[in-house]
């Protein structure tokens, strides 16, 4: 057992935060809270794709650096508590990348992996999963693939596309067996999809934060060339499970809300101790200190994920029990924030008396999402209880 | 970082768990409740060859010198059965505090008797409040002739002392020698009064009278009015062994719950299978390891020698907790038969809850770790 990190990987670490911090006077990014990863950045992408950055993890046949999952926990770690803006191939990184690679046909490793690796344009990818019958349910998709001739012609709906208005391109789960004697879960395919191919319609949802950040997408007879198919026919349930484990596995899940925890240290060190409100100073060093000890917890949670992908195994009910855990202490943190702070946290960005520039106010609006998106805490219980503890579905 | 354990402590561990599955049984447990000294000699004579007292020590003293996770994994695999024996209360924390204080000669006399199993060392820490008053013990010594000091006061919650052959105190010493909190090594005697006392969790524990005990200089551990100094030194050694004890129990609630739920049949089909069911033992699971991964870090830095007092706090504040929860929801899902003696699942719920109050509860290492935050 060892819980700590070897000299190379601090010393990566402080190479990240040199890097982050340089940017950061530069003025390239602000930090702030809210989506779960920063802005997307073309120019801020590229910087990390010039330091190999991107595709870190991914071998080097398919131009990575063939690094630790760990390594690159400690380079997310950094961005995320800055947030910084790594929205651009954020996704394509953590999961469609190493998705192409296992289930990749050649030309689509060939053409989209070097892509993204170098952060080029055009390459910015989103998640077309959710539909409005299939959220927890998602093996319920209904938008369906039909083959027609050397083409799929796609009808349907996805909801809740985050990045959708900005995407190149969207990775894709849709039903491509209609027979309904065959098992939901046999009959589904997934697609990379050119968002500029003609019948697709993004239309924005704005989200209860008052902002723009996912969308409904339309699929109106869209035809797709069937080398956009990605692995086999019908094995994209199976396909995406693997998928699903990745984008559970991060450590975005706990530091969504980094920067608010931070400033709020700050502040509770400076409270005033010896006259004042001394049971609520009290009360407030004990919340402060158990919030402490659950990000310390979740964090080993994260890196321990990481770990176990690092071993060659798969952290289904690592990544889920990890999720969980983490996205419900980033709830309780913005609640416990906007307490300490009192009233004025309330008030939104912009002004000279909100509490923290605002960041409590945004990231406790955000806050039912964290528990709902990438897979809600009751969906990743039910992996933890069926593929963890082995206790049998209904 | 890395999460899996050496083969050596694995093998230690297995064959703790092979010794402990056979004997350490719930048969055994409720004899052990009956039984006037509360342990097994054999066991005890047992342990004591497979080297498990010794663990901590250098090999001049008979120990092993072995490293700090194989003691854990030991009391990890021990508080999976709740195996009663005087181990923690003899080898580890009176022997570190013989280690950590006592002079050559001292550690030299006793810490090879301590290690043997030969003599049975227990350690007094709690006064009347059942708080540890270490810093500022209300247990007084008072110099009354030259070097004989008279002792005056109560400890409480003193594990074997029926059975102990020395138990140390640590006392407010005034006197020629100096003055204040001060360790000493106390002979059953006169002007002592040993009172059972009986508790939740049923464990051999008492209270312990001194009516003006005669006790000699010559039986001070260390320097006189450092007693608290050695105390606080050795504490995070005995309460992340402590976690590890914590750990097991926890293990064996889960494994116990899920293990019932995945037999009981209830509305024609098994209770796990039902989602609240299901998310019940998945909140067991998490506690399990999160209490899991927190303890080892707090183990492995001191292993390493590294800083681990937040570490320590952290875990303590979390087992605490995560523990006692896991019970609650254990009984729940155990419905009737859980309430049962007869069922082993009480055992448990009663070592959490003596276990979150020993030491230190969540909320006292919160305040710790928030003092290690500066806030």
């Amino acid at each position: 057992m060892r819980f700590h990190f070897t000299e190379e990987q601090e010393a990566f670490r402080r190479e990240v935060r040199d890097f982050l911090r340089e940017e950061r006077d530069a003025g390239t990014f602000a930090t702030d809270v809210g989506e779960l990863v920063g802005r997307p950045s073309l120019e801020f992408s590229r910087k990390l794709a010039k330091r190999g950055w991107i595709g870190m993890t991914w071998p080097r046949q398919y131009g990575g650096q063939g690094r630790s999952y760990v390594d690159k926990m400690i380079l997310n770690e950094e961005l995320m508590k800055v947030q910084a803006p790594i929205g651009y191939h954020f996704a394509a990184d953590r999961q469609v990348g190493p998705a192409l690679m296992i289930f990749g046909a050649e030309w689509q490793k060939e053409f989209f992996l070097p892509r993204i690796i170098r952060a080029e344009e055009h390459m910015k990818f989103c998640l077309l999963f959710s539909e409005p019958g299939a959220g927890s349910d998602l093996v319920a998709v209904s938008t369906r693939a039909e083959k027609d001739g050397d083409h799929y012609v796609i009808n349907g709906q996805k909801v809740w596309t985050s990045g959708g208005h900005e995407a190149d391109y969207g990775w894709m789960l849709a039903r491509t067996n209609l027979d309904s004697s065959v098992p939901k879960h046999q009959g589904c395919s997934e697609f990379i999809i050119d968002m500029k191919t003609p019948g697709i319609t993004v239309r924005p949802v704005i989200n209860m934060a008052g902002e723009h950040s996912f969308n409904e997408v339309f699929f109106d007879g869209v035809r797709i060339d069937r080398k956009y198919l990605v692995g086999k026919e019908n094995a994209g349930f199976q396909q995406i499970m693997a998928q699903m484990d990745y984008e559970r596995a991060g450590i975005e899940r706990l530091l969504q809300n980094y920067p608010i925890y931070e400033r709020l240290i700050g502040h509770v060190r400076k409270m005033d101790k010896g006259g004042g409100d001394q049971g609520f100073y009290y009360w407030v060093r004990d919340q402060v200190a158990q919030l402490e000890i659950e990000f310390n917890v979740g964090r080993l949670l994260c890196y321990q994920t990481a770990w176990i992908i690092d071993q060659g195994r798969k952290p289904s009910s690592e990544a889920a029990l990890t999720k969980a855990f983490c996205t419900q202490y980033e709830q309780r943190l913005n609640d416990l924030a906007t307490r300490i702070l009192g009233p004025l946290s309330q008030i939104k960005k912009g002004g000279p008396w909100s509490a923290f520039d605002g960041l409590p106010a945004r990231g406790y609006l955000w806050g039912p999402s964290y528990t709902l998106q990438g897979g809600s805490v009751e969906v990743l219980k039910n992996i933890l209880a069926q593929r963890g503890l082995g206790l049998p579905r209904r | 970082m890395e999460f899996k354990l050496s083969d050596d402590a694995i093998m230690i561990r297995n064959v703790a768990s092979e010794y402990l599955k056979e004997k350490c049984t719930g048969a055994f447990l409720r004899e052990m409740a009956r039984d006037d000294r509360g342990f097994s000699r054999t066991m005890w004579r047992e342990i004591a060859e497979l080297g498990w007292l010794g663990i901590l020590y250098d090999e001049e003293y008979g120990g092993s010198a072995a490293g700090f996770l194989d003691m854990f994994v030991i009391f990890e695999e021990m508080g999976k059965v709740l195996f009663p024996s005087p181990l923690f209360c003899s080898a580890i924390l009176s022997g570190l505090i013989i280690s950590e204080a006592g002079s050559e000669s001292c550690r030299s006399v006793h810490l090879p008797a301590i290690i043997r199993g030969d003599e049975i060392f227990t350690t007094a820490l709690l006064d009347e409040r059942g708080k540890i008053d270490c810093d500022d013990p209300i247990l007084a010594a008072t110099e009354s002739s030259k070097g004989v000091y008279a002792m005056q006061g109560t400890r409480l919650l003193v594990p074997y002392a029926h059975v102990a052959d020395r138990m140390i105190v640590c006392a407010k010493a005034a006197g020629a020698a100096g003055e204040g909190s001060t360790l000493f090594q106390v002979e059953k005697g006169a002007g002592q009064e040993i009172v059972p006392l009986e508790t939740m969790s049923g464990g051999k524990t008492f209270a312990l009278v001194f009516e003006g005990t005669e006790v000699h200089s010559d039986s001070i551990i260390g320097t006189v009015g450092q007693g608290a100094v050695y105390i606080h030194r050795i504490l995070p050694k005995v309460i992340a062994l402590k976690c590890a004890e914590m750990l097991g129990g926890l293990q064996r609630v889960v494994a116990m719950t899920v293990g019932y739920v995945k037999e009981r049949r209830q509305f024609g089909a098994p209770l796990g299978s039902l989602q609240a069911v299901q998310h019940h033992c998945a909140d067991m699971a998490t506690y399990l390891e999160t209490t899991r991964l927190i303890a080892y870090q707090a183990a492995s830095l001191i292993s390493e020698g590294l800083p681990c007092e937040k570490e320590v706090a952290m875990a303590k504040a979390w087992c605490s907790d995560a523990y006692k929860q896991a019970t609650w929801i254990g009984h729940q899902l155990h419905g009737g038969i859980g309430f049962t003696e007869e069922y082993d699942l009480h055992f448990f719920y009663k070592h959490a809850k003596e276990s979150e109050l020993a030491f230190g509860d969540a909320r006292s290492h919160r305040a710790a770790v928030a003092d290690f935050m500066g806030i």
